[in-house]
């Protein structure tokens, strides 16, 4: 019974230090909703330290000609994402267009960017850290020329 | 024997109470190392940007759809950030304007003789169309438009002198924002511009606000 419980705590132990160290970063939220027939609906929660590992796994080539022509703004980006955490709590954006509305603004630590149309909503919630990491990602993966 | 049973029993009920913290901990999303940490910056972070300055544009339109515009931007993050820029025109912070976009008027030339003039109208322009004012009066420097047809514009812009010193303080065909930017996170709440026609509303200024109200 003792070998028995100690399996199972060193198995709970295992997974919980797995769970924390992929949850570090918080949780992203991407929610897409499409109003029209057949339209698609995406709800995601991800642990957001799987974005840069997302990056990491996208084919070099794939993304090397995006990468070339972001390489001038990705050191602006970082300092922009690096600035973010000072304003955790913050409107950025807030845009009105008839019956569309977009925001960008900083909550809890995370970057949300929200789109809502009558033809779609699109929420992005996004920690900053783990943003912070993509764009180290994406930069060490940015072609020399 | 019994002790140590007792001892071994003891040690992991606390490790399994630990471990049972540590589950909920996980199961209720809270980032555990960077939750820690972020919520040491968060608080260095809010203490910090109580002294920030923060540049506001507010635009409303009342034609059409009704659009309005919202943007508000930290000026020391603003400032960061255009000097990481280095693309096309804009490089560390500094825009390159060629002289045929100045209509060949040496743009530096005028402001340094605004800068070292006393307080005053310099230009004062009326026509059929419109009514141009440029003067410098406490250290800002004031420029008025009145149109009088189509519309009924009046555009308003108030730049502080130091601003416009530091702008152009680069090379001869630079404005530098970044020290613009700087000089500017210095001053007290400001009104920088304001645009008012039959439709539409443009308001720019500068505070220690970090969201503009309506």
């Amino acid at each position: 019974m003792l070998l028995l419980s100690k399996i199972a705590l060193g198995f709970g132990c295992t997974v919980l230090v797995a769970g924390g160290y992929v949850m570090r970063d918080g949780v992203m939220h991407i929610s897409v909703d499409e109003y029209r027939p057949g339209g698609d609906h995406v709800h995601l929660h991800l642990p957001a330290s799987l974005l840069p590992m997302i990056a990491h796994f996208v084919p070099q080539r794939d993304c090397a000609r995006a990468l070339r022509e972001a390489r001038d703004v990705l050191p602006a980006a970082k300092v922009a994402v690096l600035e973010l955490h000072k304003y955790p709590d913050a409107e950025f954006a807030d845009i009105w267009d008839g019956d569309e509305h977009a925001q960008i603004r900083t909550r809890g630590g995370k970057l949300q960017i929200d789109v809502e149309s009558p033809r779609e909503n699109v929420h992005l919630s996004l920690p900053v850290a783990a943003l912070r990491d993509f764009l180290d990602e994406l930069e060490s993966r940015a072609p020399d020329n | 024997m019994m002790e140590r049973v007792r001892k071994t029993h003891r040690l992991s009920r606390s490790f399994m109470t630990a471990a049972l913290a540590l589950l909920f901990a996980v199961l209720l999303g809270v980032p555990l190392s960077g939750g820690a940490a972020y919520a040491a910056q968060s608080a260095s972070a809010s203490q910090e940007s109580k002294t920030d300055r923060w540049l506001h544009v507010r635009v409303d339109c009342t034609d059409g759809k009704g659009e309005k515009v919202r943007i508000n931007v930290p000026v020391e993050m603003a400032e960061k950030v255009l000097g990481a820029v280095n693309h096309d025109r804009l490089q560390g912070g500094r825009i390159r304007i060629h002289a045929a976009e100045v209509h060949g008027v040496d743009l530096r030339a005028i402001l340094d003789a605004v800068r070292t003039s006393k307080d005053g109208e310099f230009v004062t322009v009326q026509s059929r169309e419109d009514n141009v004012r440029v003067a410098k009066r406490s250290g800002f420097l004031l420029i008025n438009v009145d149109k009088k047809e189509a519309g009924r514009d009046h555009v308003e812009i108030r730049v502080p002198m130091k601003v416009v010193d530091a702008l152009v303080s680069a090379g001869k065909d630079e404005l530098d924002i970044v020290a613009a930017l700087r000089v500017l996170s210095r001053e007290g709440d400001t009104e920088l511009v304001s645009v008012k026609d039959d439709r539409n509303t443009v308001h720019v200024w500068l505070d220690a606000k970090s969201g503009s109200t309506d």
